[in-house]
This record gives structure tokens, C-alpha cells and sequence, in this order.
């Protein structure tokens, strides 16, 4: 009734186009005459017709596999949006080109990715991923970028039994929720801090205060650094939460100054860790070692901050430098060639979460040898693989519980895997002076 | 004893940049009765302005404010010309409906130009005065404390001594009545209109080092300025700097004394506050520039 | 019905038998549409959520487009009927589910924001105009922040997570059924003497009360109703999305939706709200979602037409011929000069109606300028503030 063209889309087409969707005015509003879908194009026809600029000639499989996202194109989660397609779509192309098609039963199946914009927006969140099961009928999902809108969508998907595997939501509670069809090949939120935790509980850390942004996925992560800072031996002396979009976190650096604590941890969003580095430059508030959720690990921040961001710890779920590899892209750091070849920018981990998400999928899908779903989720849950972005194996609720959480720390100016000790490339810095 | 004088000097510090924040929206809504909704966005704009001047040629945004105020009045001027005065004899309604187009357009449009990704400009005068361990005094928002009080001292000289400010007032009280005895309405309200977007221009450019810049950080200030304003009177110049310092000190005091939720009992404070003002007392506090009456059309 | 007005008021007649046909094709299509097999849960899903932005709009219609009285908070309404169905619901957060059955928590829910709907409304209605709209503003604001810091009921910025019930075509024909009742009862509202008494309250309130109208119990009684009926659409709506948080369940975008879809529409007219709903969502949806980052700034523009050029609505360009779409449907009172949107601001919230003492208004210009039409007489209030001389700067 209400067309809304899909992104890009096609099996590779994606890369080789652009993400902008073209205006079809007149089509739409020949549309709301007929009241019939207006992308006269269905998304298969432009999987084909942008597939043809693409060096894939998709008569050389025996059929396609459909998966469907909706990401986040603009909206408050465009950036990490644009991330995720990314790393859906080095998957693609790399199956589609240089693996040959997801191999089931003997035949080989090109993977085709329809994409929507789901605005950042819950509402259009949910009615596209309804829309990708229905009207396009894809065979499985991936997921939307953040907890909010998985935490929506996923429902859609367990009541229609859909398979959503993603790798960019990761609050907790989601997966209390007994869900069947959702996994995560990501570190789930409340295990963010416990690496680094660990590592400065050895390097005698003893106090700590916490800051967290009162909104499901830094509060879940907040929720796990105390249980682990408390397993660790580390008192927690105070807890203290701020509204989403807070503009000055002074009063919560004064009240931390007071309590001396060794460590401070805290964060929300990238915009968080500016205000916390700067506010405690601000107050001359000097603990020994500040863990801020979300940031550090993004260059950016250096570029912003300078010195002021040095010694700063910040969780990552993937980096390159990082000892993984596996039969797939090879190691992390041969993944994070191959992905700036195809997009000329390193990976995030946003990214490679995705491309992960979409590799377990595909895994799965190879071992099931059907695109069943009953069959898909048995192997989903079986799953033992190492691959570019650390083994993956999911535990019950639908959680990757193989692959630990790194730590970084910025060492002047560069952005150093610390821990855990498989994974790091330095010492951690600890006062860090 | 040096917490609470923590919680003071943080608290002075919110209501110089409350101050200088206001000052814009309560002199353009006093004189010419329009309640500008795209405040914030304004403000967002001349903190956009500082921002470029910092990143690009690494000028401080304390040295670029004199000519982000330039800018700004010349497109507060514009504006004026464009929009305002086809809606300034309308309802207040129409201008607020209107205001908040503007504040609409100027998000998107910023979000267009610079993506949502949170900005800070870099200012040389940062850090922190040391007076103790425990107590310490933040520089730059010192001097924007130090702004703030020259401007609104300025700008209450200018109202009170000088022929336009005269004519401004006199707009203010009685249109009709300042007609007559020649004052040029439509001149006053395109300079009142183009001094205030520069003076909140001013405002944008120097928080720009303090609150992250981002094309949707107006909302927020222009409840701030309104819940102020209503408190302080409308278009009073002095009430403003009053009223920023009562918001400025409660919000401290509230973030420093309640444990885990004072931060966020800080940000409810002042839109609580603006309720309870208008509903309880709908006259107003103080006196400012026109009468109000909440409660009368 | 003047006299003058007669042959337009054939034309309205032909207009709303047209009109009045169109909807129920429209009504009929809509009703059998879920049984075609053709028809998708996504399609039913996209007109179910059309059908909240239609019915929101609607219930705004009631206090903003009758009584005048323009609230900039009314998603509050949808947020406090979301929040309190889902905590009846889950009871427990994230907990195992121990909660009511959703029927009476639906029910509950919307009740919930129906009494607090009263309660502030009776605090806020005293206050007029502009400061009403920001009071309600303010409120809206307040109680987002107030529901995240009150995490022991609420779940604080977490949310609640709800069992996932997501059967579609039952909560198609519930939304379905609801508008028409709501449409059903706004067009009878119009022709009771309460509905004549709320467009004299947006006209005149205190020419109103001098009438002897109890303006304070009606203009509540609506805003109440308003309250509760946009609670019922969000307590729907958080069953239907099976999770809240404080940031998707009360999003200022939807009073915006509700303002410029009724802008659109028309003011104050049966018809308006729902048309104009319906084309901002089909705008929404077609368009929009195909301009990506262009959207809001078409939105802000269309916003600003809207007002300075279209201020009475696509049920305003209707009819050209005069105010006749716009009387019958919205505008019984008098006609003159200027658009229909233009007299409700003017004169039902804006300087003229109180043309009082000249220290008694709060618009000194403006004053002035209505001066020539003989004041209703400010009192009570208006006095009290009165001889208040505008003291210059302090």
C-alpha cells in the first residue's frame, strides 16, 4: 500500500552502486492510485539490474539465499548504520565473488541482501522488518543497528519464526526474553568491561565510581562492570546515571573527585567520553585509570581530545591487531585488507561485528545443507567456528560466549589492544600519569 | 565546606552560560512579543560558526565571537526581514508555529552540512584554577561567566541611555503609543530582532567549547531560555541574569547533593520549574519589559 | 446559518454528501482489506500505525482545533498510556511475566493518562495562548525525565520489554473501529451544545463565561477526554511494539505529527484532522523515506506554508467559493476576512478576544490594534494582574 523502495540491495549490487535511494515521485504517485507497491522494481529486479555492473553473472548459481536488514541510513544511527551495511556487504560480496555462493547440498547459492531504511526510528524499524518477511519474503534476517531497535524487531522475527542473526545489539536483556530465533555474535553488554577489569584488578586497583547514561545499553553494561568489578575485589563507591543527550557531566566529576576513586568508568555514547575526558580535565579529577564504554576506540576521539584522551581504556569488541583467524577472510588483519580494498576505510568493529553476523549465518546455513529454519537453528546452535573475528559458539539465549571482549588503551595517540593477553599488542599503561 | 563552595562556583559557572544564553530570547520576546522557538537553533548556529573558526583556522572561539556576531545579526536580520515580519501582527501562535518551521529547517540543514557527530570547539582559555585540592574554579566557563556580566551590562546601558534603546522600551510597552511620538516600529523591531540573534550567536560561539555542538542541541536551550525567561520577565535584562543564577545554582546543587539521579533530577529541574512558575504564577516574578499575564489572552 | 452564507452552504451540503460517500468507500475498503488474500501483515502493520497518527491527531483536534487551547505536548498522553499499560503488563521488569492480562491493562492504561490528563490539564488550562503550549511543552518534557528517573516503577532508561502478542489484523480492526469512533463523535461533538459551547471558548472564553458557560469544567472535560483517548492508541501501541523506553515512547515527533497533520487538514473541522494525517503519513512513508536526510527540512518548510499560506487546511482549499467546507465541517461562527486557522489564532487564543484594560494585556500592540472592537470586559484574572505598569528594565 505504502511503497518504500528497498536500499541499494542485490546480491553485490550494493557494493558496486551507491546506498542513495533515487526519488521515484512519479511512481509513487502512480502508486497511491493503484495502491500496489511503486518500486516497480522489485527488489529482485534490482538486485539484477544493478547486479549486471557488478562481475557476478548470477545464472552461474543454482539460486539465491534472501536475507533482510534494516539499517539505520539516517537518523541518530546513521554512522554506525552505514558501518553495519558495510560489513553485511563485504560478506556479500565475498561470498558471492570469491567464495563462489553459500554452498547447500552440493549446489551453490548466491546471497542477496535487501536492504531498507529503517530511519533510526522504531515504528519503521518494526513495519520493515515486517515488510522484509512478508513482502519480500526474505529466508533469514540480519540485524538493525542498536539494542533499541533489535530489541523491537526481534520480536517481529520470533513471532513470525525468522531467523535474525546480528551483531550490533547487545544489551542483556534481550536475551532474557527466551527468544529462539535471535543470536549474537558479539560480546553481550554486560561483559563489555570485564577484560579490562580483570587487568586492573591484577594491576592492584582497589575503588572505583561508575557514570553511565540512564538508556538500555550503557545501563547494561554499567550493570556488568559492577557484578565483575565486584568479583574482582574492586569496591564500587558510587554509581551515578545522567539523561541521554546530557550537555555537562561537571556535577558528576565533582561528586567522583571527592571519592579519589583508583578507577573510573563510564560512558554511553561518543559524545559521553568527550565530555567526561574534558570535565575532568576541567576539575583536575586524576584517577588512575578511566574505562569509558564507548570511544576510545574510535580515532577519532583522538583526533579531537590529543593528549587529554592518553592513557584513556575503552572496550572493543574486534580489532584488527587482534590473533584471530579462520577459514573464512583468513586472519582479522587479512578481513581488514579485504575491507579497505572494497571500501577505502579500516573497519570498525561496528563492521566487523556485522560481517561476522553474517558469516555464522552463512556457516550455519552451509552445515544445515538446507535454508529450513528448524534445520538452520539446530546448526546455529551447534555452531563451533574461529574465524577473522575470534570463535564463535552460541550459548542458550542465543549469545556468542567464545569470543571475549578486548581492551584498548590510547598509548600516545595510537590505539593499543592491551587485553586480554591473547589478544594484546602492548602493556597496559596503569597509572596512566 | 569546600563541596558546597564546589556546588556554588559550579553553579555561578551554569548561570553565567544560562545568562548569556537568555539573554536573546528574553529581549526579543519582551519587545516584540514573539517567543522565538528556533532559539536554540540559533544558538546552535553561532556555535557551528566558532566551531569552523577553531577547526579550519584555529582561531579561539573567544576571539572569533565579535565576528560570529557579525554574522549573526546579518542573518537575524534577514530572518526578520523574511519571515518575522510577516508574522509579527499575527497571533503569537502563528509566530511561534512559524519560529518552529525555522528551528526545523536550521537542524536539518546543519545535519545536511555537518552530519549528527557531536562537535567541540578548542579554547586556549581551559583547564582549571586550582584554589585547592578540592576546589577549583573551571577557566573557561570563568570567562564566559566574565561575558556574560559585561553584555548584560552593556545591553541593560544601551535600553536604558542610548535614543534606539530608548525607542526599543518605548516599542515594548505601547506600540501605538511609541508610534506616535515618531519612533520607527519597524526599524526597532529589525534591529532588536538582528542584536538579539547576534548576541545568542555570541552565546553559541562561546559555549561552543562547553557543550557539544550537534545540530540537535537547541531544543533543550530554548526551554531553558523559556522556563528563565518566565520566571525572570519578559525582555528584563537584569531578571535574566537573576533567573539564570537561581536555574544554574539549583540544578548544581540538586547534581552535587542527590546521589546516583542527580544529574538527571538537574535536567528535570528546570522544565518542572517552568511549569510550576507559569501555573502557580502566571503574572510572572519580576517585572520586565512588558506585562504578562499567563493566564489572560 | 446567515443568510449571505445560504449558497455556499448548498455547495457544503454537496461537498459532505461527497465527502461523506468517499469516506465510506473508503471505510468499506479498509474493513475488507485484512481478508484479501493479497493483503500482508507489513501492509496492515503500515495502516495500523497511520491509523495511531490519525487517531492522535484527531484527539489533538479536540483541544487544539475546538477550544483553541494548542497543546505542545499532547504525545505525553500517548507515552503515559504506553508506560502504564506496559508496567500492568510486565509488572515486573524484565522479570518473568506476572503481569495483568493486556485487556484490562490496556484499558488501565488509558485511564491512567485520562485522570492525569485532568489533573494537569486543570493546573495548565487556566493559562492561555503561547504559554499554554509551552506549559504543555514543559510537561511533556518533565514527565519523560520523570519516567526515567523513576526506574523502580519504570524500568528507568532501560525500558520494559513485553511478551511479543503480534497479531496484527486484531490490532488493525481495534485501531480501525477506534478512529471511526473517535471521527463518529467528534462529527456528532460538532452539533451538541457542549461542542458549541468549546468553539465559544476558543472564539471568546470570557465572553463565554459571562454567558454563563462553565468554561474551566468543559475545556477540561475535552482535554481529559483527548487525554484518555490518546492514552488508549499508546497503551496499543506499547502491546503492539512490545518494548518501551522513555526515548520511543514519548517522541515530541508525534505531536508534531498531530499539530502540521491537523495544520494541514484543517483546524478545527470533523474532517480535517484525518485527512491531513493520513497525507503527512502518506508523505511520510512515500516520499520522505525516499529523501532521506531532506525529509525534515521539507517538513519545517511545508510547516511554515502551511501557516502564512495555507492556514486553513487542504479541507480549506476544498472549497474556494468561502468558508462554507470549513463552517459546516468547523467554523460555525462568524466569518471575516482571513483564513480559518488566522481566526482561531487571532481571536480564540490571541489578542482581541480579551480586549481589556490596556495594563491587563498581555499584548500591548496587539491591544491597540483590537481596541476598536468593544472589550468583553477582562475580569477575574485579567484584573487581578491589571494596573501592572510595564516597569522598565529593573
Amino acid at each position: 500500500m505504502f511503497p518504500r523502495c528497498p536500499v541499494g540491495g542485490g546480491p553485490v549490487g550494493a557494493v558496486v552502486s551507491g546506498v542513495r535511494r533515487p526519488v521515484r515521485a512519479f511512481g509513487l504517485l502512480l502508486a497511491l492510485a493503484t495502491a500496489t507497491a511503486a518500486c516497480g522494481d522489485s527488489p529482485a529486479e534490482v538486485a539484477s539490474v544493478q547486479g549486471a555492473a557488478a562481475s557476478v553473472d548470477l545464472g552461474a548459481f543454482d539460486g539465491t539465499v534472501r536475507i533482510g536488514a534494516a539499517l539505520s541510513e539516517t537518523g541518530k544511527f546513521a554512522v554506525e548504520g552505514k558501518d553495519s551495511r558495510q560489513g553485511y556487504d563485504t560478506w556479500a560480496r565475498w561470498v558471492n565473488e570469491d567464495y563462489g555462493g553459500i554452498r547447500i547440498a552440493g549446489g551453490r547459492y548466491a546471497a542477496e541482501i535487501v536492504y531498507y531504511d529503517d530511519e533510526s526510528d522504531a515504528d519503521t524499524a518494526a513495519n520493515l522488518v515486517q515488510r522484509l518477511i512478508d513482502t519480500d519474503e526474505v529466508d533469514f534476517l540480519l540485524g538493525p543497528y542498536s539494542s533499541g531497535l533489535t530489541t523491537g524487531t526481534s520480536a517481529i522475527a520470533e513471532a513470525n519464526d525468522v531467523i535474525m542473526v546480528e551483531g550490533n545489539g547487545t544489551s542483556d536483556t534481550m536475551f532474557e526474553r527466551g527468544f529462539q530465533n535471535l543470536f549474537l555474535v558479539a560480546t553481550v553488554a554486560g561483559d563489555y568491561t570485564r577484560s579490562a577489569i580483570e587487568a586492573l584488578a591484577a594491576r592492584g586497583a582497589v575503588t572505583a565510581v561508575i557514570a553511565h547514561e540512564d538508556t538500555t545499553f550503557p545501563t547494561a553494561v554499567a550493570v556488568g562492570a559492577r557484578r565483575h568489578l565486584e568479583a574482582a575485589g574492586i569496591e564500587v563507591l558510587a554509581i551515578e546515571t545522567y539523561p541521554k543527550d546530557i550537555q555537562d557531566v561537571s556535577a558528576i566529576m565533582t561528586k567522583f573527585r571527592n571519592l579519589d576513586p583508583d578507577v573510573f568508568l563510564g560512558g554511553g555514547h561518543y559524545n559521553d567520553a568527550v565530555l567526561f575526558v574534558n570535565a575532568a580535565d576541567e576539575l583536575g579529577f586524576e584517577p588512575d585509570a578511566m574505562l569509558i564504554t564507548v570511544g576510545p576506540s574510535n580515532p577519532r576521539l583522538v583526533d579531537q581530545l590529543d593528549d587529554d584522551v592518553d592513557g584513556v581504556l575503552g572496550p572493543t569488541q574486534w580489532e584488527a591487531t587482534m590473533a584471530y583467524e579462520g577459514d573464512w577472510f583468513g586472519s582479522a588483519a587479512d578481513y581488514a585488507a579485504y575491507y579497505q580494498r572494497l571500501w577505502g576505510e579500516p573497519p570498525v568493529y561496528q563492521a566487523a561485528s556485522a560481517t561476522a553476523a553474517a558469516l555464522a549465518l552463512h556457516l550455519a546455513i552451509e552445515s544445515a545443507g538446507s535454508t529450513d529454519t528448524d534445520a538452520v537453528r539446530r546448526a546455529l546452535r551447534s555452531l563451533q567456528a574461529d574465524t577473522f573475528y575470534g570463535p564463535i559458539a552460541f550459548d542458550e539465549r542465543g549469545v556468542n560466549v567464545a569470543k571475549p571482549m578486548g581492551t584498548i588503551q590510547v598509548q600516545d595517540g595510537r590505539i593499543l589492544v592491551v587485553a586480554p593477553d591473547a589478544a594484546a599488542v602492548a602493556g597496559l599503561v596503569y597509572p596512566r600519569g | 565546606m569546600s563541596y558546597f563552595a564546589q556546588a556554588l562556583i559550579n553553579g555561578i559557572a551554569l548561570g553565567g552560560m544560562y545568562t548569556i544564553l537568555v539573554l536573546g530570547f528574553s529581549v526579543i520576546w519582551g519587545v516584540m512579543g514573539v517567543i522565538n522557538l528556533a532559539h536554540g537553533e540559533f544558538v546552535m548556529v553561532g556555535a557551528y560558526l566558532a566551531w569552523m573558526a577553531s577547526d579550519f583556522w584555529d582561531v579561539d572561539p573567544f576571539v572569533s565571537a565579535p565576528a560570529v556576531f557579525g554574522v549573526m545579526v546579518l542573518f537575524g536580520y534577514l530572518v526578520q526581514r523574511v519571515l518575522v515580519n510577516r508574522v509579527i501582527n499575527r497571533s503569537a501562535l502563528v509566530s511561534l508555529l512559524v519560529m518552529f518551521g525555522v528551528s526545523i529547517i536550521l537542524q536539518s540543514i546543519m545535519k545536511i552540512a555537518f552530519s549528527a557527530d557531536f562537535r567541540l570547539a578548542n579554547t586556549d582559555l581551559d583547564g582549571a584554577w586550582r584554589l585547592t585540592d578540592r576546589l577549583t574554579i573551571p577557566v573557561t566557563r570563568f570567562w564566559v561567566l566574565v561575558v556574560a556580566v559585561g553584555v548584560t551590562a552593556a545591553l541593560s546601558l544601551f535600553l536604558g541611555r542610548s535614543r534606539l534603546g530608548k525607542s526599543i522600551r518605548a516599542a515594548a510597552q505601547n506600540r501605538e503609543a511609541a508610534r506616535i511620538v515618531g519612533v520607527d516600529i519597524s526599524k526597532v523591531y529589525a534591529v532588536t530582532f538582528a542584536l538579539c540573534i547576534g548576541l545568542t550567536g555570541v552565546a553559541g560561539a562561546l559555549v561552543s567549547p562547553l557543550l557539544a555542538v550537534q545540530p540537535f542541541q537547541g531544543p533543550p536551550l530554548t526551554l531553558k531560555a523559556f522556563a528563565i525567561t518566565a520566571v525572570a520577565g519578559l525582555g528584563s535584562v537584569r531578571g535574566a541574569l537573576g533567573g539564570a543564577m537561581v536555574l544554574g545554582l539549583v540544578e548544581a546543587m540538586l547534581a552535587l547533593y542527590v546521589d546516583r539521579i542527580g544529574t538527571n533530577l538537574a535536567v528535570v529541574a528546570s522544565f518542572v520549574l517552568l511549569v510550576a512558575a507559569l501555573v502557580l504564577r502566571p503574572q510572572g516574578i519580576f517585572k520586565g519589559l512588558r506585562h504578562v499575564d499567563a493566564t489572560s489572552t | 446559518m446567515s443568510a449571505q452564507a445560504g449558497g455556499a452552504l448548498r455547495g457544503g451540503r454537496l461537498l459532505r454528501v461527497v465527502g461523506g460517500l468517499v469516506g465510506l468507500v473508503v471505510l468499506v475498503v479498509l474493513a475488507v482489506l485484512p481478508l484479501l488474500s493479497g493483503t500482508s501483515n507489513a501492509t496492515l502493520l503500515t495502516l495500523t500505525l497511520m491509523l495511531t497518527s490519525i487517531g492522535v491527531a484527531v484527539n489533538w483536534n479536540l483541544t487544539g482545533g475546538f477550544t483553541g487551547y494548542v497543546d505542545f505536548g499532547h504525545a505525553v498522553w500517548f507515552g503515559i498510556g504506553a508506560y502504564a499499560t506496559a508496567i500492568l503488563i510486565s509488572l515486573q521488569p524484565n522479570g518473568p511475566q506476572v503481569g495483568w492480562h493486556p485487556v484490562p491493562a490496556i484499558v488501565v492504561g488509558a485511564l491512567v493518562a485520562g485522570v492525569l490528563a485532568a489533573a494537569i490539564g486543570r493546573a495548565t488550562m487556566r493559562l492561555k495562548g503561547p504559554y499554554f503550549s509551552i506549559a504543555m511543552l514543559g510537561t511533556f518534557v518533565a514527565v519523560r525525565e520523570i519516567v526515567r528517573v523513576w526506574s523502580p516503577l519504570t524500568g528507568g532508561g532501560v525500558g520494559l520489554t513485553l511478551p511479543p502478542y503480534l497479531n496484527r489484523q486484531l490490532f488493525y480492526y481495534v485501531e480501525l473501529a477506534l478512529v471511526v469512533l473517535l471521527v463518529s463523535f467528534t462529527w456528532w461533538l460538532r452539533r451538541t451544545r457542549f461542542g458549541a459551547a468549546l468553539v465559544a471558548i476558543r472564539e471568546d472564553e470570557i465572553g463565554a463565561e459571562t454567558r454563563g458557560i462553565d468554561t474551566t469544567r468543559l475545556k477540561t472535560a475535552i482535554f481529559s477526554f483527548a487525554g484518555l483517548s490518546t492514552g488508549l492508541f499508546g497503551a496499543l501501541w506499547a502491546y503492539q511494539n512490545t518494548f518501551v523506553d522513555p526515548d520511543i515512547a514519548f517522541v515530541e515527533v508525534r505531536t508534531i505529527d498531530a499539530v502540521m497533520g491537523t495544520m494541514l487538514g484543517g483546524l478545527g473541522t470533523v474532517a480535517g484532522p484525518v485527512l491531513g494525517a493520513a497525507a503527512l503519513y502518506w508523505l511520510r512513508e512515500v516520499l520522505w523515506a525516499n529523501l532521506l536526510d531532506y525529509h525534515l527540512l521539507t517538513q519545517g518548510v511545508l510547516l511554515i506554508v502551511v501557516v502564512l499560506f495555507v492556514p486553513r487546511g487542504l479541507v480549506g482549499l476544498v472549497d474556494r467559493r468561502g468558508a462554507s467546507l470549513a463552517e459546516v465541517w468547523g467554523w460555525k461562527g462568524r466569518r471575516r476576512g482571513g483564513g480559518a486557522a488566522d481566526r482561531l489564532t487571532e481571536e480564540g487564543l490571541g489578542d482581541s478576544a480579551a480586549a481589556g484594560p490596556a495594563g491587563g494585556d498581555r499584548d500591548g500592540p496587539a491591544q491597540a490594534r483590537a481596541g476598536s472592537e468593544p472589550g468583553s470586559g477582562a475580569q477575574g484574572e485579567t484584573a487581578a494582574g491589571g494596573d501592572a505598569e510595564t516597569e522598565a528594565l529593573s
